[in-house]
């Protein structure tokens, strides 16, 4: 999988001005960490199901889902169970099992379910908010952007950069992966402290590449004149139209829903 | 009008050894100019001084001597495109990057669009202009870069070993670029030691070796000095190593370095008789070691980058794989190692599936040396490193073992040096060593010769030729089609993930249907043995002047 790597398309998504994908970034990054509400949660996932579906990106969602799987099932675990140790503020159903081991009161019902799912959930929709921007937006259009909000060019460069050169590093990590296993290093059948003890090992090579690219890099800077002193020209420009206005609006009303979701559905975890 | 530079000499530091002493050279306006000269010759610190790197970027070292680089009474500029492209070009899209360098300068928006307009047609590259950077080809990739550069209207492009990580098609396009640069009267310096893609393109030539200049002077100049070629371990094209074979010997051939100028010189001392080689020497081999069985793999994408591949590997010889880019090669051998698992299909290591194995189990019989010995190295010295895969298989060994090996090939002054300070052939060189201590009676090397010059690229050789004597199996991906037909006893094709053809060097060496399906040219000792019906295929050059030699003596008669 290629992490944050953009994935080339022509969809509404990807025809919006970066600033409105920004926006909508915040916007979402806000709501999934203020809103705690299963009801109003589940309505975002069906929005952003639907929005992933119009863009042709679910597969990478879906992939995105797949590699977050045990961060979320460690984070629903971890909350359900330290909701057995708590009584349900409200009663709706029946619990599965309530006793005492020793002095611990323990109550083991729907709300330590609910709860464990409210925090995966909201964790998911924060990063997948997040990833969705990202892989629509190429890191150019990103620079663009930044620069449109008088972020100074070092910066944006800089941002735009990060995003360039991710790919390359994972890719780079890979290489490296392979090539030891080839030469008979042991990373799959191993216990878990031999695969840290094989990460260490791949970290070295790895530094010497990252060291490598960002000579490269550097000189290319010079080869190009790029000089953060010197006012650049921009032979590409971005303004908002018609459509980021719509999807604007979209946005405003899925969190108007959301919100009012969360004031008529809410059960506090 | 020209630019020069006299009497340049370089140290890294005050106490530095001299990296550059006493270099003079002159580079003539609209003229392509080689560099040439072994690692360590002062190459890449000359193409840095040209470019201002140093001193600007590159501080703290001692720079003496005169630069005349300046044109119209301004400072001529001088752009560089590197060997890594990927590493180069910033932006997502190919307007993106290729306008990148004229945004850093301040050009208007309407400049820069004639610019852009301009170098896609000069390089005829407007079919690529909307596409994304990570999309495009190695060559593609490479010819961007080219213009991205041309577009800052440079007085003097330099160009570091362009071609070196390309296959045939990509080496073909950077070399109809560099044709419409040349008829477009652009200076170029192209600093590689491989002039066997370049030597048509290529003016004048300019020798470097420890830092000195050993020779200035035109193309044809170079090519008729022998010495210097062998002293300054240049790659030249396989069409030179012929007429200087036949010189040697006396023979009237005057100087060709393509293959229809050396047709028109051998026509006139060989009779023409096409498919007529006396001998073709039936080759024999042993039982198959490594097996595929209707080996398919889809990639998530859905992209399939294998179909229905069968192919049986003799034990105990040469295989070449072979193909363009993105045919399949890579693919099959990460199979027969393990890295990948098929999506349908079997590998099997005599004749039992390797499925189920971890890579590092299968390593033991199937191992496999990449092309990037930046990937591999990873231990504090050269010794540490070359006992790696030993000490990882458990395979018992003794310290004379090691300094054998270390001996044999010009590392035992460099064993306790720090590997990632060698040269790149020396670094790829010693990844290959590193398989000798191991138990995997297979060895796969991924393009062996990436980074070689000339002497480690015959100790290359040897190594190949020392594993097959000691029993072992050895595969090769290569580009090099000459050196492929030198070394190996068979060949697998591939071709937009199809098996096309299977069999030995002997028979591949008659089938110019595939050659031409795959768009490949045959070795010209290949195709001019068969073209004068010597008495066997000839597969290197000492081999094709001792047959044209006896048959010269005959009189002439194939």
């Amino acid at each position: 999988m290629d992490y944050l790597q953009y994935v080339d398309g022509n969809t509404f998504l990807h025809r919006l001005d970066p600033r409105t994908k920004f926006v909508f970034l915040v916007a979402m990054a806000v709501l999934t960490s203020v809103i705690k509400s299963g009801a109003a949660l589940l309505f975002l996932l069906v929005f952003f199901l639907i929005l992933w579906t119009a863009c042709g990106i679910m597969k990478e969602m879906g992939q995105l889902l797949g590699k977050l799987k045990v961060l979320l099932l460690f984070i629903f675990l971890l909350w359900l169970v330290l909701g057995i140790f708590e009584e349900p503020p409200v009663e709706l159903f029946k619990p599965f099992y309530k006793g005492q081991i020793g002095p611990i009161a323990i109550c083991f019902d729907w709300y330590d379910i609910y709860k464990g799912f409210v925090y995966a959930l909201r964790i998911y929709l924060m990063i997948a908010s997040f990833y969705t921007v990202m892989i629509t937006t190429n890191f150019s259009e990103i620079i663009l952007g930044l620069c449109k909000w008088h972020i100074p060019y070092s910066i944006a460069f800089a941002v735009g950069l990060v995003f360039q050169i991710i790919p390359i590093v994972i890719g780079e990590l890979n290489s490296i992966m392979e090539a030891q296993s080839s030469r008979g290093l042991e990373i799959e059948q191993c216990k878990w402290y031999t695969k840290v003890k094989n990460y260490i090992i791949f970290s070295f090579p790895l530094f010497f590449r990252i060291i490598q690219k960002a000579q490269s890099i550097s000189l290319a800077m010079y080869y190009y004149k790029l000089d953060f002193n010197r006012k650049r020209s921009s032979y590409k420009t971005i303004k908002s139209s018609k459509r980021d206005l719509v999807f604007a609006l979209v946005t405003l009303f899925v969190i108007v829903v959301t919100v009012v979701l969360r004031i008529k559905f809410y059960v506090p975890v | 009008m020209s630019y020069s530079i006299n009497n340049i000499t370089y140290q890294y530091s005050e106490t530095g050894p001299k990296v550059l002493d006493d270099v003079s050279l002159t580079i003539e306006e609209g003229t392509v100019t080689a560099v040439v000269g072994p690692s360590g010759s002062g190459k890449s610190t000359l193409v840095q001084i040209l470019s201002g790197v140093i001193p600007n970027l590159v501080a703290g070292g001692v720079l003496s001597g005169e630069l005349n680089l300046e044109k119209d009474g301004a400072p001529a500029l001088i752009s560089v495109v590197s060997q890594t492209p990927e590493d180069q070009l910033f932006g997502y899209g190919v307007e993106d990057a290729i306008a990148f360098g004229l945004e850093n300068m301040g050009t208007p928006e309407d400049e820069i669009s004639d610019s852009i307009e301009y170098v896609l047609d000069l390089l005829n590259l407007q079919s690529l202009r909307k596409r994304s950077v990570a999309a495009l080809s190695g060559g593609q990739r490479q010819a961007v870069c080219i213009a991205s550069v041309l577009a800052m209207k440079p007085q003097v492009l330099i160009m570091d070993e362009p071609v070196s990580s390309l296959d045939p098609n990509g080496k073909k396009m950077i070399r109809n670029v560099l044709n419409q640069m040349k008829a477009d009267y652009t200076t170029v310096l192209i600093v590689d030691n491989n002039l066997d893609w370049s030597c048509d393109i290529v003016d004048r030539v300019v020798g470097l070796n420890e830092g000195k200049v050993l020779f200035e002077g035109t193309r044809d100049e170079f090519f008729r000095s022998f010495d210097l070629q062998r002293t300054l371990g240049v790659m030249i094209p396989q069409e030179v190593e012929i007429y200087r074979a036949l010189k040697e010997q006396g023979q009237p051939v005057s100087m060709f370095y393509q293959y229809d100028d050396a047709v028109e010189q051998l026509d006139k001392l060989f009779a023409e008789k096409p498919g007529s080689v006396r001998n073709i020497r039936p080759q024999t081999f042993k039982d198959p070691v490594v097996t595929t069985h209707q080996l398919n793999k889809i990639f998530a994408d859905g992209f399939q980058g294998l179909r229905d591949i069968n192919v049986s590997i003799p034990e105990n010889s040469v295989t070449a794989i072979l193909g363009q880019n993105g045919s399949g090669k890579t693919t099959l051998v990460k199979h027969l190692n393990g890295l990948l698992k098929p999506t349908t299909g079997d590998v099997r290591f005599r004749g039992n599936t390797i499925a189920g194995k971890s890579v590092a189990q299968i390593s033991r019989s199937v191992i496999l040396v990449f092309q990037h010995p930046e990937h591999m190295l990873f231990e504090q010295t050269v010794l540490e490193e070359l006992t790696f895969c030993g000490r990882m298989q458990g395979l018992p060994f003794t310290d004379e073992d090691v300094l054998k090996v270390l001996e044999t090939y010009g590392l035992a002054d460099e064993k306790e040096t720090f590997p990632l300070n060698l040269s790149m052939g020396k670094k790829h060189l010693l990844t290959i060593l590193s398989v000798l201590l191991s138990y995997a009676e297979v060895v796969i090397l991924d393009e062996p010769t990436l980074g070689m010059d000339l002497k480690i690229r015959s100790e290359m050789e040897d190594i190949i030729t020392n594993l097959k004597n000691d029993g072992k199996t050895v595969i090769m991906i290569s580009h090099e089609i000459p050196l492929v037909f030198k070394t190996v006893d068979y060949a697998v094709i591939l071709d937009s993930s199809v098996k096309i053809y299977e069999g030995s060097k002997e028979d591949l060496a008659v089938r110019d249907d595939i050659f031409d399906s795959i768009d490949i040219n045959l070795p010209p000792v290949v195709r001019l043995s068969r073209r004068y019906g010597f008495d066997h295929i000839s597969y290197n050059v000492p081999d094709f002047a001792e047959q044209a030699a006896a048959v010269l003596k005959e009189g002439g008669e194939a």
